[in-house]
């Protein structure tokens, strides 16, 4: 019964996310019907769609593999830069496609050869290396003058707010159907068998090099995707707005949050963090950063399963809960 | 010849400047078992009270390092009681960000309360130096080379020759037998990140001396500290302390190469960070 109206509660709310954008501004006036959203909601909820994707995807890598990347961000740029130098009219000048169809490409070869090295390290040494390669490949990125220096790419502007809402929205929905597929299939099996006991895993025949790099390449495969509809969405990149470690963060607060290793959770904790943000201070400001840091403190104490853990796992919203989360650890 | 011997001089100095900021970050972990990603941030909160101290009250920038120490250690002690004590049993990587959390809200509220301008504190040697042939030895950097020097050894002693520095040890060794043998565990955990947060202070107040500060500033100092601390190996101070005496030839003459620039300065450090954790992952004195 309880599954059955969270279901229910969950397509009703995919299918405002998809129908409702049609109500935006100018479409929703000359079909005659209520314009519901401005312009500028409707780019708010293209953040949140990016974001999901952003989460879902750090999820397929840190969720289910246990390989907690803090550099997840260098996809991200990847792709943005990608595409962006394809159809800057100073550089391919190639069209939309051309551009979109690459960025998940040149991420996903980096995927590979960051992979090969990185993923044999664990824990700590793993997270502080996945962050230095993101600042790395940021500052080596803003040292080439070939790709616009600290100034930056400009692709072609494309003034068409609701293409680019409904680009991002299919890479959220692509993103979740990709990580419900790999959650049903052998790969899924193999990443949490190794996130729960690698050498137990690699004993009973798992490949477990090869499953950690074709998790690691999916991920950057979808982060990329979401940074080259990005780069043509803003149509001005540099270091500063897609190399940010503030997104790597982003992702796993969001992802913990909302329960990571699960395939809704990270999508609960997207939207509904997201959808904070933005009401708070419209995504930027000291203040929205502090709040950030303090809730990710209390997620870490309170809430380590995420949200989702109340509502379908074992984890009670009772004080008992709290006071035994509160307890300083001595024994 | 005469450049080549600056340098010299310029990357020893700085190396030990690279020891002041990795020496706390390698306690925590050692002892803790925790990567402090809020290091940076304490670097940059004790930078900020030298400051404050010299504009406000024109006290001498080397005067006011003890109280970095001392504020800070009240800060990190309280932190470790409040927060991270709550989580020190759960996996690594909770406590990695439970840190990055508090990294977030320390640098923000600098954000609000000092602004992002750049800062730098300039006393009235700042610009002189001891002059040995054709090398100058600026007396600032000679100093933060000696003082750094200073504060690793203190470290090595409390350890090695305190009770708190057995208790401290005997944690790191085996939790629970440190607990049998009547070591209350919370404060001796609150103990060594609170006197890794004073390092850390101490360094803030050094670097102020010799660089611009700004409230972001302390991100790349974790990194550093990070490949210092993997660079020598983990466990030891005199570990430490040839992992950022080497860093800081790494980076001298890093920078130096064609081609390259203080611009690559993080770029450098990581490509340090992967070859040695490919090569030698235990460090240089690593055990």
């Amino acid at each position: 019964m309880r599954r059955r109206v969270l279901g229910v509660v969950a397509v009703a709310a995919v299918a405002l996310f998809a129908l409702l954008p049609l109500l935006s501004t100018d479409q929703a006036r000359s079909a005659g019907l209520p314009q519901i959203l401005d312009r500028s909601q409707l780019r708010e909820l293209t953040t949140i769609s990016m974001f999901v994707v952003l989460t879902s995807a750090w999820n397929i890598i840190g969720g289910l593999a246990g390989y907690p990347s803090f550099g997840n961000v260098v996809f991200f740029g990847l792709g943005a830069y990608a595409t962006a130098v394809l159809t800057d009219p100073e550089h391919g000048h190639l069209p939309l496609v051309v551009g979109l169809l690459a960025s998940p490409l040149v991420p996903a070869v980096a995927a590979v050869v960051i992979g090969f090295p990185l993923l044999r390290l664990r824990g700590h040494y793993f997270s502080i290396a996945t962050l230095g390669i993101s600042i790395a490949f940021g500052e080596v990125i803003n040292n080439l003058d070939v790709l616009g220096g600290a100034t930056g790419l400009f692709p072609p502007i494309i003034r068409n707010d609701l293409l680019f809402y409904y680009l991002m929205f299919f890479a959220a929905a692509l993103t979740v159907a990709v990580t419900w597929w790999i959650t049903r299939s052998r790969l899924g099996y193999g990443l949490v068998a190794i996130r729960e006991n690698e050498e137990a895993a690699a004993v009973l025949g798992v490949d477990t090099t090869r499953y950690k790099i074709i998790a690691f390449v999916i991920a950057a495969v979808l982060t990329g995707l979401a940074g080259g509809i990005f780069a043509q969405w803003n149509s001005f990149i540099n270091r500063e707005n897609v190399f940010p470690v503030d997104y790597s963060v982003q992702m796993i607060l969001m992802a913990v949050i909302g329960g990571a290793g699960s395939i809704t959770g990270p999508v609960v904790g997207a939207v509904g963090l997201e959808a904070l943000i933005q009401l708070l201070a419209g995504g930027s400001g000291v203040y929205t950063q502090i709040l950030l840091g303090a809730l990710l403190a209390v997620t870490v104490i309170f809430l380590p399963r995420g949200v989702i853990d109340f509502v379908v796992g074992r984890s009670r919203l009772t004080l008992a809960h709290f006071r035994r989360s509160l307890r300083e650890t001595s024994v | 010849m005469s450049l080549l011997a600056q340098q010299l001089v310029l990357a020893v100095l700085l190396g030990g400047v690279y020891v002041a900021v990795a020496v706390g970050f390698s306690l925590v972990w050692g002892i803790l078992n925790i990567i402090n990603l809020s290091h940076g941030a304490f670097i940059v909160v004790g930078a900020y009270i030298t400051w404050t101290l010299f504009g406000r009250f024109g006290i001498d920038p080397f005067l006011s390092l003890p109280l970095d120490a001392l504020a800070l250690f009240v800060i990190g002690y309280a932190l470790q009681r409040g927060l991270i004590n709550r989580v020190i049993r759960a996996p690594v990587f909770f406590t990695l960000l439970l840190t990055f959390g508090v990294n977030l809200a320390i640098v923000n509220l600098l954000l609000a309360v000092f602004t992002s301008d750049f800062r730098s504190v300039t006393p009235s040697y700042a610009g002189s130096g001891l002059t040995l042939g054709p090398v100058v030895v600026p007396y600032i950097r000679l100093a933060a080379f000696v003082i750094a020097f200073v504060v690793a050894g203190l470290l090595s002693l409390l350890l090695a020759r305190t009770r708190v520095g057995a208790a401290i040890q005997a944690v790191a060794s085996d939790r629970d037998a440190a607990q049998l043998v009547g070591i209350d565990l919370r404060h001796t955990y609150a103990l060594t990140y609170g006197i890794g947060a004073a390092c850390a202070g101490v360094a803030g107040g050094l670097l102020s001396t010799v660089q611009a500060i700004s409230p972001t500033a302390g991100d790349p100092y974790t990194l550093q500290a990070f490949v210092i601390v993997v660079l020598g190996g983990l466990g030891s101070v005199t570990a430490t302390v040839v992992g950022g005496l080497l860093f800081g030839f790494i980076e001298v003459f890093g920078q130096a190469a064609p081609g390259l620039g203080a611009g690559y300065a993080n770029a450098i450090a990581f490509a340090v960070l992967v070859v040695v954790l490919v090569v030698r992952p235990q460090g240089l004195l690593g055990r």
